[in-house]
């Protein structure tokens, strides 16, 4: 992999992908909000549930 | 096998998510009480609804305290009977078939909805708590008047709530 142009080489440890896990966790708050609000409000909230 | 420590992360996020989800849905099944449609009713011949002591007559019945249960029939392009009418303040348990096509039985803006298939009776339960007025549709495509097949649920105050206000 190294060329001429390779100014440093770090290995597979080394390399901290940051933002693509900041917008991981944002992907996971969004998911985790919508879940609670869709589930708890719209769908329980949601009255004339069945229960038999 | 090498797998990167964010990696990690994610995927553990992931699989916590997956129980989050799986832990909410038991949650309103057990501790809510959210139940599915029943298919526990038996068959039904749907050429013979006149014949049915329930579906010969649609009506709202009493049968308990605050208990009632409504006999409906879903036809092209209406359902009968049209209005149902039941008291505020009770649990009604809804019996609903078709002599015809499939429809849809769908008490507007509510989770009370269900597929109405003849030869089948669908069953479901909920309450009522206050009065008020409720549209009902099918939500099937049953044909060229299916997009005014449609009716009226009304909850009356217990008080002015008459029984056999249905045909009776």
């Amino acid at each position: 992999m190294s060329g001429e142009n390779t100014v440093r080489e770090i290995g597979h440890d080394e390399f901290d992908p940051k933002g693509t896990l900041v917008l991981i966790l944002i992907y996971f708050v969004i998911l985790s909000i919508m879940w609670v609000f869709m589930y708890f409000v719209e769908f329980l909230g949601n009255d004339l549930s069945v229960i038999a | 096998m090498n797998i990167h420590n964010y990696e990690k992360i994610w995927l553990v996020l992931a699989m916590v998510m997956i129980i989050g989800f799986i832990s909410t849905v038991v949650y309103g099944a057990t501790a809510v009480g959210i139940e599915m449609i029943s298919d526990e009713p038996d068959t039904i011949d749907s050429t013979a609804l006149d014949e049915d002591d329930r579906f010969s007559e649609p009506r709202v019945e009493k049968v308990g305290d605050n208990e009632y249960e409504a006999y409906v029939i879903a036809q092209q392009f209406i359902f009968r009977p049209d209005p149902i009418t039941v008291p505020a303040n009770s649990t009604v348990t809804f019996y609903v078939t078709s002599p015809d096509v499939i429809h849809g039985f769908e008490v507007v803006g509510t989770n009370a909805n269900t597929m109405v298939i003849p030869g089948e009776v669908s069953q479901l339960t909920v309450e009522f708590n206050e009065p008020g007025e409720y549209g009902i549709l099918c939500n099937e495509y049953c044909g060229g008047g299916h997009h005014t097949m449609e009716g009226k649920l009304i909850v009356q105050p217990e008080d002015e709530f008459e029984q056999g206000g249905n045909d009776e």
